[in-house]
């Protein structure tokens, strides 16, 4: 009996030194692989890295990089999750914390995919350690969810409340030196440049004409609702559902890209229309021609301005003024 | 003989006479049209003040005319923020206030006895006709023919982009500021013209009223020297320049900083350092002018040039040192966002929650300006044409103010002064033209228009219109596009711009009028059934109008001061009622009132502002507040029975539904802004009773239970009245054990 309870905690002895072990073996195997960018996985490396005794948390993103896939935001997100892996493996963090990071790709890990029965990407999980200073009884990987573009620092401020209190290493990213480079070369070369050309370039600055244009394009630009559309990331054009493509959005505080286009030129052509019949029309000398171009400018203001008119009228339905052609 | 006679009134210095009294009688009656055409709101409902911000500023009124003007200026303001409190004094625009009271004094003064609501109402029309005075004055500064001030000052008095901020009863900062701008501006491009100190004076005066009315006057501080400084790289430094903006700078600046909500930030704030960085360079620019003038050399000149553009550089980057060292702050969030129009969104919600703050959509523009949005661009043309000081202004203006207006719906109001200016510019450049009957050009006062650096389309002369045709043909489209705009504006004042938002009002099916007094009801019953005391909570839009119209104490109020206060708010409403009840308990909450407006389908009600509640919650709570929660799993925001949990159990959620579903038969209740068909049992409230529901239901408020008497928690309490038997207290069940013996 006694022999039998020996051999029997021997045996756990031998185990529990064989399993513990491969643990630590596991994390230092896994840190090495991944010095500075986070471990490129696939279905095996996924199951063995998030395989239960884990002594450390494992940060392990799925995502679909492949261009078939048609994924923006897993190729928008990949270079902001190297960035945190970096920015954590370089920085000085505690020693007792360990953190591995990882990716998944699709093209790597269908099956792991499938088991998770995941419809979209890109996905964060966030594995905390069963065994350890900072086990958790609760060992379901966290899951941080997309709902549009997002930067490293706010994945990095949600995984930091995920993650024990202490200090940690903060989010550095990389000075762009080539950038700067560039932007001094540049700005030295402009100078240069305008210096050397300064005979040239001066008539041009100097063109009334040339800052008319830029200005008349910036107002109208800024007018027709551009402003709108950056802020907004309205769609340029969008189909009817008929196969057709509906050029006005429907609704008053509503636009698409293109119908912001057509607004200006409807603007431009107005506006030059007005300019015409003010400044030019006034110096031909001819009367014939004059009368001509009066009854053309004319017409092209009065009509321009109807369809302005009836656009508008189907973007404000209630809207109770018109002009005869259109 | 009729002819003689009007020969005698229109030639020599009694044509100069009629001219002049021509000009007032228009004048007068653009004033009379501006304001009568705001007028639609009183004599529609009421003599009532609108919307939410001008409840706090009749409030303030309202003390400062009680209490004498030093005691305005030191009031502490115990019954808001509750329980910070708010500096009032120190913490607003103070000229709104202060000019209502003047003139409440001053009709008291004549013995004319007027209410100080009748004053504060109808400041914004009376106001809007000094706007059309002052865009007179100002656009006869740019243009050598008489009637494109006058154009341009009708244009001013009835523009739905004007009129948007300032019918009767809309008593905001806007209703003074707009025309403090303008007339700054029009001081402001005397003094260069004339290069007088005494403008200049004039210039910094006005500028320091239009700093003590509104928050806007940073634009003003960044426009003039912006125009000195392109004047500075055309070349045209004058002594004029000098003298007129050293002098509006610095006495311009003392003034701002007479008003303590300013104080120190026009010299410890980069929204002000161009103002100072122009200041500096104007003096180098002087320095180099005054010694060019005693060394010919030419060498030494050109030392001369690069010592000063060096020492420009110079205190260039000590500025972003000092910006960077923290001794300047740096932009203000609320400008900065202007300029990177994706920060607000991510580092202010509160700033982007605003409807105001959002971009302008193409229609807006045209909503509110009309055919002048067209003839915007070409009147800028014309300033091309003899670019004086006072053009490239308009230029400055223009493009800046268009780009503002842009990215913020409320910058329109900015835009619209100098849309009519350059619109006036070019229509009276028209009519000017096919307008004179005797053939050959248009004698244009004392304008030499240099052909040779000039525009392409003036290089040669003039030779004006010579059909009677053309003048006709042109002059009565010209005619039918104004009556156009007449009507365009009467139409949109009177359907979009003059509703209270207090008083509701639409239409019955048979045409009647229907009128929707939910606000008024529901704050006077706050008024007269609870103690004067109550602090009432409610979402911080309704802040400014329950202190105004039901006298009571709230938590958080549009004044926005302190954001982690609203998103206590934000968390007690979005959170289950265990959560949110020691929440309310801590901040002493009396009441809770809601906006609900499912069953008239009023879309503006706080179910629809509930996520921008979630989310300036989640910035300060992220992980006890989860936007994400309160949407489906196929990211939809619902509250019929598909909605999620967290959305069914937060506060906001049940206090808008509780008992809702008995107004309707079995299972049929509909929320109609949402077009959502609501689950058949209503919401259970534990902590929260309902006190009050309004008429259309649009406002209910709810009463905080006290601790039960018996130290229950709440929901036991309710399930104990309700008879229900007690569940056991969460036993632990284990596995089932197999027993055998």
């Amino acid at each position: 009996m006694k022999l039998f309870t020996l051999i029997f905690s021997l045996f756990y002895l031998i185990t529990f030194a064989a399993t513990a072990s491969p643990i630590v073996d596991k994390f230092e195997r896994f840190q090495s692989l991944s010095r500075l960018a986070p471990l490129q996985l696939d279905d095996s490396s996924y199951d063995e890295l998030t395989a239960k005794p884990r002594d450390y948390y494992a940060v392990v993103i799925l995502t679909a990089m492949e261009a078939r896939f048609g994924c923006a935001l897993c190729r928008d997100f990949q270079p902001e999750f190297d960035l945190i892996s970096r920015s954590w493996n370089k920085g000085s963090r505690p020693d007792e914390l360990k953190l591995l990071f990882g990716t998944l790709d699709f093209a790597n890990g269908k099956n792991t995919f499938q088991r998770l029965m995941l419809q979209t990407a890109p996905v964060l999980l966030v594995f905390p350690p069963t065994i350890g200073p900072y086990a958790k009884v609760d060992d379901s990987p966290l899951r941080f969810d997309f709902s549009g573009p997002i930067s490293a620092d706010q994945v990095y401020a949600w995984l930091n409340r995920q993650l024990p209190d202490g200090p940690k290493p903060p989010l550095v990213r990389p000075v762009n030196y080539i950038r700067i480079i560039s932007g001094a070369t540049i700005l030295m070369g402009v100078v240069t440049l305008c210096t050397v050309l300064s005979p040239y370039v001066l008539p041009i600055v100097r063109n009334r004409n040339l800052w008319a244009a830029f200005s008349l394009i910036a107002i109208l630009l800024f007018t027709s609702g551009h402003m709108f559309n950056h802020i907004r990331k309205v769609p340029y054009v969008v189909g009817d559902g008929k196969g057709g493509i509906s050029y006005f959005a429907g609704g008053f505080s509503n636009q698409f890209g293109m119908e912001t286009q057509v607004i200006a030129a409807i603007y431009a052509v107005l506006s030059f229309s007005a300019i015409a019949l003010a400044m030019k029309v006034p110096r031909i000398a001819d009367t014939k021609s004059q009368q001509v171009a009066v009854v053309i400018w004319g017409v092209v203001l009065f009509g321009t301005y109807s369809f302005l008119l009836s656009v508008f009228r189907v973007k404000n339905g209630g809207y109770p003024f018109f002009l005869p052609p259109f | 003989m009729a002819e003689s006679l009007v020969d005698v009134l229109l030639k020599g210095s009694s044509g100069q006479n009629t001219r002049g009294l021509l000009k007032v009688i228009i004048l007068v009656t653009i004033s009379a049209a501006a304001v009568s055409s705001r007028l639609f709101s009183v004599i529609r409902f009421e003599s009532i003040i609108h919307e939410f911000d001008p409840w706090f500023n009749f409030r303030a009124t309202k003390y400062l005319v009680q209490n004498g003007f030093y005691d305005f200026w030191d009031w502490f303001d115990d019954r808001t923020w509750h329980p910070l409190g708010r500096v009032t004094g120190g913490t607003l625009y103070p000229g709104l206030m202060v000019t209502s009271g003047v003139i409440y004094h001053i009709l008291r003064f004549l013995t004319i006895p007027v209410d100080i609501r009748n004053i504060c109402v109808l400041l914004a029309p009376g106001f809007s006709g000094l706007t059309a005075l002052a865009m007179y004055l100002l656009t006869n500064e740019m243009s050598s023919s008489p009637s494109a001030g006058l154009l341009a000052a009708a244009f001013m008095g009835i523009t739905p982009g004007y009129i948007s901020r300032s019918v009767a009863g809309s008593y905001d900062n806007e209703a003074i500021a707009i025309f403090l701008l303008v007339f700054t501006f029009f001081l402001w491009i005397k003094a260069v013209k004339i290069g007088s100190i005494m403008w200049g004076a004039l210039t910094a005066l006005f500028y320091g009223y239009m700093v003590s009315a509104w928050g806007g006057y940073v634009f003003i501080t960044n426009l003039i020297p912006l125009h000195v400084f392109v004047l500075l790289c055309m070349g045209r430094y004058s002594s004029r320049l000098y003298i007129s903006y050293t002098t509006w700078y610095a006495l311009g600046t003392l003034a701002s900083m007479q008003i303590p909500f300013v104080g120190f930030l026009p010299i410890r704030n980069s929204d002000h350092m161009s103002a100072l960085g122009v200041f500096g360079l104007l003096q180098l620019v002087a320095f180099a002018e005054f010694v060019r003038g005693f060394i010919p050399g030419k060498q030494f000149q050109r030392l001369l040039t690069a010592s000063i553009i060096l020492t420009a550089g110079l205190a260039f980057v000590g500025l972003v040192v000092l910006t960077m060292s923290g001794v300047i702050a740096p932009w203000s969030g609320r400008f900065y966002s202007l300029w990177d129009t994706g920060y607000a969104k991510i580092h202010i919600p509160i700033i982007a929650s605003v409807s105001e703050h959002q971009p302008t959509a193409w229609p807006s523009f045209f909503f509110d300006l009309n055919f002048l949005i067209w003839l915007f661009p070409a009147g800028v043309y014309m300033c091309f044409r003899d670019l004086k000081d006072e053009h490239v202004f308009v230029i400055i203006y223009s493009v800046l103010a268009s780009y503002f207006a842009g990215v913020m719906v409320r910058l329109m109001l900015t835009l619209t002064p100098i849309v009519c200016v350059a619109a006036a510019l070019v229509l009276s450049y028209i009519l000017d033209t096919y307008l004179k009957i005797t053939p050959g050009p248009v004698t244009r006062g004392n304008l030499e228009v240099d052909t040779s650096s000039g525009l392409r389309s003036a290089r040669n002369p003039e030779v004006g219109i010579t059909s009677y045709f053309s003048k006709a043909a042109t002059t009565s489209s010209i005619i039918v596009y104004l009556l156009l705009f007449v009507a365009h504006c009467t139409w949109v004042t009177s359907n979009a711009y003059s509703s209270p938002s207090v008083v509701l009002a639409s239409r019955m099916p048979d045409g009647s009028q229907f009128i929707i007094d939910d606000y008024r009801e529901a704050y006077y019953w706050l008024r007269q059934n609870t103690p004067a005391n109550a602090k009432i909570m409610s979402w911080w839009d309704y802040g400014y109008q329950i202190g105004g119209m039901a006298d009571r104490p709230t938590l958080v109020d549009n004044n926005t001061w302190n954001n982690t206060h609203i998103a206590t708010v934000g968390k007690a409403m979005s959170s289950r009622e265990e959560v949110s009840y020691p929440i309310l308990r801590q901040h002493d909450v009396d009441y809770v009132l809601v906006v609900f407006g499912g069953l008239l389908g009023y879309s503006g009600d706080d179910i629809n502002k509930f996520l921008w509640m979630v989310r300036i919650a989640e910035g300060i709570w992220p992980d006890e507040v989860k936007e994400r929660d309160f949407f489906t799993a196929r990211g939809e925001y619902r509250v019929d029975d598909q909605a999620t949990p967290t959305m069914r159990n937060s506060l906001m959620y049940k206090m808008s539904y509780h008992n809702y579903n008995k107004l309707f038969p079995m299972g049929q209740a509909t929320d109609r802004v949402r077009g959502a068909k609501l689950p058949a049992e209503s919401p259970q409230l534990s902590t929260l009773e309902e006190a009050f529901t309004s008429e259309n239901w649009i406002i209910r408020i709810y009463k905080v239970k006290d601790l039960d008497n018996f130290g229950r928690d709440h929901s036991n309490a309710v399930a104990f009245d309700k008879g229900n038997k007690r569940k056991k207290a969460n036993k632990k069940k284990g596995a089932r054990i197999l027993r055998s013996e």
